[in-house]
């Protein structure tokens, strides 16, 4: 098939066919790069470089998974962690989006929690895991009280720096235009920091699944991250690789429905969210 | 750059100097402004938020049926008296030592990787699909797998923290490099720069204040690995000074512990923060 070819001051470009998009240097470059993780793996395992001799090959996981994937236990486990992280997750995006933004908006509320805020932020979520274990009378809740700390700093101070960042002449204007407090609030601090808090619920997104593996870990009776602890107990070492990449599946996941959907609600700064999520989320 | 800035608003009345920022100089004697910070109704407010929070923990602790296990404030605080003081240090010490050497491990190994993706076309297709394939898997998940690879407990730890540092710091290195003003390398390339020289002097500065940004979310996120691997390794450490005293019922400690793991991992960032300060002092001319 001759490429289409067109003619841009003199100098002829070849636009490129359907065929020579898939199939390029670019594409080959990236499927090598996957393809020799899983040979460097598979490598390792085989010829017992140090200790990796320990560790299951691709094809163990692989026959493991797709076995696993067939029993009932394993959608019990996925049903387990997902009502976990999103239940603890959402919960701190119900409280922490309503107290971030009055944060960020008034300057007497701020005096009286943005300090207490800052004080308990640097203490890692997994260091209340005898907290929650201590007060919370089931287990259920106790995991899920580890992901809603780990959700609720990053989804806090993101809707903070999303009201800090506005600009603040609309504020003036909207004044100017004897709109009242409720009407500001609404109208200006809410959109205008929806960018932010989409970056802060993702990357809440992100810690709440990390957190629930280490609680489940711990304490639980089902769930990913106890399957993964309950494998190497038991010896049965490519359950754990497998469970791992469900956990990473399901976590990219999430957090890619909380991109997508904000992306839906905020469609005026979709540029902004993609630069935001380029320079922050990206961990 | 300062005093370029300072000469072009000499010579030119239409450039204004962006930097020059005219206070009204009042002399105070240096109590007086003391008093007047104290005094201020935003700090009185400030402090009474702590005060509130106390409150509360109190209230709650007291009258809530399920919250009578967790210790009211004022144990807590008569706990840190009670801390044999060499002990509580060496599990610190220990706990530190994993954080940083994961810590700067993960930036040795993870920094010129992120370089390499950024600078380099061809081993960013080479490199980066693999890291993204592996990127997802949380960090603590592969708890377990270092448990059975790495002999040493220590190495296992270690392991997980630079783990944890390690992705921060190549994506924030890769996502610095190319977020720079393609300007300033064609400018540099214009006066004739060396390769090295586009890199060091250019492109890597250029990119500090996000690779710095990405060092501050790797040093959390070591520390809350250190405290999980901590909790489950059970060899000393703060994690596991936690994970103890909750075993044996030992409520304030818990709370003790848990404070000194905020006030170090926050010592910890604003370390990163002032480092990364000194090495973009560019940045205040903007």
């Amino acid at each position: 098939m001759a490429p289409e070819q067109y003619d841009v001051s003199g100098v002829i470009i070849e636009k490129p066919s359907a065929a020579s998009k898939v199939f390029n240097a670019k594409n080959l470059l990236k499927v090598i790069s996957i393809v020799s993780l899983f040979v460097l793996w598979a490598l390792l395992v085989r010829f017992n470089v140090y200790r990796f001799g320990l560790l299951p090959t691709p094809a163990d996981v692989l026959t493991w998974g797709i076995e696993w994937v067939q029993g009932k236990l394993f959608w019990i486990d996925v049903a387990y962690t997902f009502a976990r992280v999103w239940g603890g997750v959402l919960t701190a995006c119900l409280i922490a989006i309503p107290m971030g933004l009055m944060i960020g908006w008034n300057k007497v509320f701020s005096d009286f929690t943005f300090p207490m805020v800052e004080i308990l932020r640097p203490i890692p979520g997994i260091a209340y895991i005898p907290v929650a274990i201590m007060f919370l009378p089931w287990e259920e809740a106790s995991t899920a009280f580890i992901c809603f700390i780990g959700a609720f700093f990053p989804i806090i101070v993101n809707t903070i720096t999303g009201v800090k960042t506005i600009d603040r002449s609309y504020f003036r204007a909207a004044l100017c235009l004897g709109s009242n407090p409720r009407q500001i609030f609404w109208h200006i601090v809410v959109p205008g920091a929806l960018p932010y808090i989409s970056t802060g619920m993702a990357l809440g997104m992100g810690i709440g699944w990390m957190a629930s593996v280490a609680g489940e870990m711990i304490s639980g009776k089902y769930g990913l991250g106890y399957r993964i602890w309950e494998s190497y107990t038991l010896i049965r070492y490519p359950l754990i690789v497998v469970g791992m990449i469900c956990i990473g599946f399901l976590g990219l996941a999430s957090s890619a429905a909380i991109r997508y959907a904000t992306k839906r609600v905020v469609p005026w700064r979709k540029a902004i969210t993609e630069s935001l999520d380029e320079s922050i989320t990206k961990r | 750059m300062a005093t370029n800035a300072q000469t072009m608003t000499d010579t030119s009345d239409t450039l204004v100097s962006q930097t020059a920022v005219w206070k009204p100089v009042v002399k105070r004697s240096s109590w007086e402004q003391l008093k007047r910070k104290i005094f201020a109704l935003a700090t009185v407010r400030r402090i009474s938020s702590v005060l509130i929070f106390l409150a509360l923990w109190t209230v709650v602790v007291r009258f809530i049926p399920n919250f009578h296990q967790i210790p009211p404030p004022e144990q807590v605080f008569l706990a840190i008296f009670k801390i044999k003081v060499s002990v509580f240090f060496f599990e610190i010490f220990r706990s530190l030592y994993r954080v940083l050497s994961g810590f700067f491990l993960g930036i040795l190994i993870g920094f010129p990787i992120g370089v390499a993706i950024g600078y380099s076309r061809i081993l960013n297709y080479l490199l980066f699909p693999a890291v993204e394939m592996v990127r997802p898997i949380p960090p603590i998940a592969w708890i377990p797998l270092s448990v059975l690879f790495f002999v040493n407990i220590e190495s296992q730890i270690i392991f997980l923290t630079f783990y944890g540092a390690f992705f921060p710091t190549v994506y924030n290195t890769v996502g610095g490099i190319s977020g720079v003003d393609i300007r300033l390398p064609r400018a540099g390339m214009s006066f004739g720069v060396s390769k090295a020289q586009l890199l060091f002097r250019i492109i890597l500065p250029a990119a500090s204040p996000q690779i710095f940004a990405g060092l501050k979310i790797a040093i959390g996120i070591t520390w809350l690995m250190v405290v999980a691997a901590e909790m489950i390794a059970s060899k000393g450490g703060l994690g596991y000074l936690i994970w103890y005293n909750h075993t044996v019922m030992n409520y304030p400690f818990v709370f003790v512990g848990m404070g000194t793991i905020g006030v170090i991992g926050a010592l910890c960032s604003v370390g990163v923060d002032r480092v990364g300060k000194r090495f973009t002092k560019w940045l205040d001319i903007f």
